[in-house]
């Protein structure tokens, strides 16, 4: 009886948490009342810092790879995302530009014709700030969890489709801020990135974006 | 005289063609009977072991970094994954001895020169038996040379401690790549370099511990 009792409670214990984990759609409503919120928050970030954790999963491994350091962006395009652990690697987008410094060793890239560049500047941009609701560019879906929000970005076109096949950003949903990216190459490999910290509006200088 | 002339540059082509076929290799090391007639490599055998590398790449003055990670998956065969730091595939293989396959590769990378190239350094720096027909020595290392179809593979281990520092791919007249291996505990590599003699390609893999 005791046992019977034990497996049923672990039994519930899982139902329940499968369905807090489950993901709900939003009503039309609901939508509209989403995108409105995240971007009356979007539109005030002028300069946005935050710490990021970033887990690379593939399914073939038994743990997952993570890595961590810190995104910087500054109105209109300026973006750098340096990692510092396990080892220093960051990389700068600036006009038309990519610069590169691993561990001390420096490059750049001129992006200046490539629209793809252009496409991922815009992109991490786009999921950090929470400002990607281009029904152009993306077909996106709307779910509900536990005290976020979750919206599901598939590439329209055929050349960024390529390297991502979806991409979902998780929102607090108070804050109406992004809590996760989460890029998926496949539906078993993806990249998970955790952001944490955020500070949106501090003071930014121009000099923090060379490399 | 002159028939002493042509006797004389007879033997002297004659030596050229025997010191030629001895190969550039091993042409400063003295012969030494066998001590062994097989050799397995420690590196890459654990099927439980992620193996991931921050990894540089320099090809003909174009640098490309990323991550390298390499996981056995049976008893023949790799999976080798290359991202870049942001975690994007730019290529993932199975390979084995005798196998290879593209699970993925961006359009940038696919190359078929590239490809068989890369097959070509994985297949060794995976290679595991070694079968021994010849040994040599210098003063630090014993060096074991082993068929590797055409070619050879001269496999160099310390003197000191028996760790495998490299491997050298070479024809029979030419050195074409070189393994080195850095390892503190000779079962795991923690640095390795891929440097190729005949093209201007070198492949840098630094271990990194993942935090989690």
């Amino acid at each position: 009886m005791k046992t019977k009792l034990f497996l049923l409670t672990i039994f519930f214990s899982i139902c329940q948490t499968a369905l807090t984990a489950q993901e709900q759609k939003m009503t039309a409503a609901e939508i509209a009342s989403f995108k409105e919120d995240v971007n009356v928050v979007s539109k005030k970030i002028k300069t946005l810092s935050t710490d990021f954790v970033q887990y690379k999963h593939l399914d073939f491994l038994s743990k997952d790879i993570e890595t961590s350091g810190k995104m910087i962006f500054k109105e209109p395009s300026l973006l750098q995302w340096q990692y510092k652990k396990p080892y220093n690697y960051s990389i700068v987008f600036k006009n038309g530009k990519i610069l590169i410094n691993d561990e001390g060793k420096k490059s750049a890239v001129d992006t200046g014709n490539s629209k793809i560049f252009g496409r991922i500047n815009k992109l991490i941009v786009g999921s950090v700030s929470g400002n990607m609701f281009d029904d152009k560019e993306f077909t996106i879906s709307y779910f509900k969890l536990k005290g976020q929000n979750l919206a599901k970005f598939i590439p329209k076109d055929a050349t960024l489709k390529k390297y991502i096949k979806q991409i979902e950003l998780t929102f607090d949903k108070e804050e109406a801020t992004v809590v996760q990216v989460k890029l998926l190459e496949s539906s078993d490999d993806y990249t998970r990135i955790v952001l944490k910290n955020k500070v949106i509006n501090a003071k930014i200088d121009d000099s923090v974006f060379t490399n | 005289m002159q028939k002493s002339t042509i006797q004389y540059l007879l033997i002297n082509c004659l030596l050229a063609v025997v010191l030629f076929s001895c190969g550039s290799v091993t042409k400063n090391y003295t012969p030494k009977k066998l001590d062994k007639t097989s050799y397995e490599v420690p590196y890459f055998s654990d099927s439980k072991t992620d193996y991931v590398y921050k990894t540089n790449i320099t090809v003909y003055g174009n640098e490309l970094s990323g991550i390298f990670i390499a996981k056995k998956i049976n008893d023949t065969t790799h999976r080798i994954v290359f991202t870049t730091e942001f975690g994007n595939k730019l290529f993932d293989f199975e390979i084995s001895e005798t196998t290879f396959k593209i699970n993925s590769i961006v359009s940038e990378l696919d190359r078929k020169i590239l490809i068989n190239t890369l097959k070509e350094d994985f297949r060794l720096l995976f290679k595991k038996d070694y079968l021994i027909q010849e040994q040599f020595e210098n003063e630090f290392f014993n060096i074991y040379k082993s068929a590797d179809g055409k070619r050879d593979n001269y496999l160099f281990l310390t003197k000191k401690d028996q760790k495998l520092e490299k491997v050298i791919h070479s024809s029979q007249t030419k050195e074409k790549f070189t393994v080195f291996f850095n390892s503190e505990n000779n079962i795991f590599a923690e640095k390795i370099q891929i440097i190729h003699q005949n093209i201007k390609l070198k492949i840098e893999l630094n271990y990194f511990k993942s935090e989690n």
